[in-house]
C-alpha cells in the first residue's frame, strides 16, 4: 500500500483554518470561488482533459484543488487518469472507487473516498470499502444528515468531510460539530462564512 | 396507521413464494430482485402474475410503465446533493400514478420547501431511518416511510398508545 501523501498535512491544515470548501459545478462558480476566501476548491464538473490552466489559476490564487474523477468529463476512473491529474498539478482526487486510492497516494495526491449514505444494509459494505481503500480522507454524502446518522457510523481512523445539501451556516456548523473536519458546498454565501 | 411490506434484496423464487402468500400491502424494489430484470417484462410479471400493486425502481420510464398498468410506480431517487437531485427530477415522469422514493430518508428534513414542491407525490422516505421518533418526524413530510422491523414495531406501538 502507498504511504501517506505528502500533501495531506497541508490539506488538513487548510481545512482546519477554513473548513468550508467550494464545490464547483460551473464556470461562474469557479470565478466566484477564486474571488472568495475559500482555501480549497472541489471541481465536480468540467473537462478533465483541459484542467491544467484551471489548476494553475487556482494555485495562483493561493488555493488548493481537488478533482472528482468520477464526475468530470473525458477521464476514465483508472490509474492512467490519476497520473494525468497528478501531472496537471491537482492536489487531491475524489472518487467512489476505493481501489484507486493507493494509486492516488502513490502520485502524492490526497485520496478522498466518497461514502454514500443510503440505507443501513449498504452501510456496512460501504464502510468496509472505505477501510480497505486506505483513503486519506472520507467524504460522506449527503453530508447534511451526518448529525442525524453519526450514531450509526463507527469511529473511523481517517478525517471526515461532508458534502451534499449543506446550504446554511447552521447546517455547516452542525456537520462540523458532528465530527467532520470540513464541508463542501456549492452555496456561495457559505464560502465566506467564518465557521471556526 | 397503514402498514405494508417492501420486498427487496431477495431472489425471484423467494419473491414468488412471499407474494403467493398474499400480495396485499406489498411493494417490490424491482432493481434488487436476483433473477428478475428491471424492465417492462419484469414489472409485468410482478404486477400481473404476483398481484403486486406498488413497484419501486430507479428507472423513470419503468415507473411510468407501472403507472400505465394502473399500479403505483415509484422512482427511487438517491439524493446525495442538490445537483444530483435536480438531475434525477429532470427525468421523473411527473404524472399521475408515479411517486418518488427518496434515499436516504433523513435528507427530506433538510430539503427546502421549493425542493419538496418539485417531488412528485406520493413521497416515500427510505433508508437510515433508525428510530420511531425520526420516522414520525419524516411522516410529517413524506406520505410513507420504509423502516426496519424494530423501528416498525415501535411506530405501531406508538400509534396504538396514541389512539
Amino acid at each position: 500500500m502507498a504511504g501517506p501523501s505528502v500533501k495531506l498535512p497541508d490539506f488538513l491544515a487548510r481545512l482546519a483554518e477554513s473548513p468550508c470548501c467550494a464545490a464547483i459545478t460551473s464556470d461562474a462558480h469557479l470565478e466566484a470561488a477564486l474571488a472568495s476566501t475559500v482555501s480549497t476548491l472541489f471541481i465536480l464538473r468540467g473537462d478533465g482533459l483541459e484542467l491544467r490552466p484551471v489548476v494553475r489559476r487556482i494555485h495562483a490564487a493561493g488555493k488548493l484543488v481537488a478533482v472528482h474523477l468520477d464526475l468530470i468529463d473525458g477521464l476514465r476512473p483508472d490509474r492512467t487518469a490519476i497520473a494525468w491529474l497528478a501531472r496537471a498539478g491537482v492536489d487531491a482526487v475524489i472518487s467512489s472507487h476505493g481501489q484507486l486510492m493507493p494509486a492516488v497516494r502513490r502520485e502524492n495526491m490526497v485520496g478522498i473516498h466518497r461514502l454514500l449514505l443510503t440505507r443501513r444494509g449498504l452501510l456496512d459494505s460501504g464502510l468496509s470499502a472505505v477501510t480497505r481503500s486506505g483513503a486519506d480522507i472520507v467524504e460522506v454524502l449527503p453530508g447534511v444528515i451526518l448529525p442525524d446518522v453519526r450514531a450509526l457510523l463507527p469511529r473511523l481512523d481517517v478525517p471526515l468531510l461532508a458534502g451534499g445539501f449543506i446550504r446554511t451556516e447552521m447546517e455547516a456548523r452542525a456537520v462540523l460539530a458532528a465530527g467532520a473536519v470540513g464541508v463542501t458546498t456549492s452555496t456561495e454565501s457559505l464560502w465566506a462564512a467564518r465557521l471556526v | 396507521m397503514e402498514v405494508g411490506i417492501l420486498l427487496r434484496d431477495l431472489d425471484l423464487m423467494t419473491l414468488i413464494s412471499v407474494a403467493e402468500a398474499g400480495s396485499e400491502g406489498i411493494a417490490v424494489d424491482l432493481d434488487s430482485v436476483d433473477g428478475l430484470n428491471a424492465d417492462n417484462a419484469g414489472a409485468r410479471f410482478v404486477m400481473g402474475r404476483l398481484g403486486v400493486r406498488v413497484v419501486m425502481t430507479r428507472r423513470p420510464a419503468l415507473a411510468a410503465f407501472v403507472a400505465d398498468a394502473g399500479c403505483l410506480g415509484l422512482v427511487h431517487v438517491l439524493a446525495f446533493d442538490s445537483t444530483g437531485l435536480t438531475r434525477a427530477l429532470e427525468n421523473h415522469p411527473d404524472r399521475q400514478g408515479v411517486g418518488t422514493v427518496i434515499s436516504p430518508g433523513p435528507v427530506l428534513s433538510h430539503l427546502t420547501a421549493g425542493d419538496l414542491e418539485r417531488l412528485p407525490r406520493p413521497i416515500v422516505a427510505y433508508g437510515l431511518i433508525d428510530t420511531p421518533g425520526r420516522a414520525r418526524q419524516l411522516l410529517t413530510i413524506a406520505d410513507s416511510v420504509v423502516v426496519g422491523p424494530d423501528c416498525a414495531r415501535g411506530l405501531v406501538e406508538g400509534a396504538r398508545v396514541n389512539r
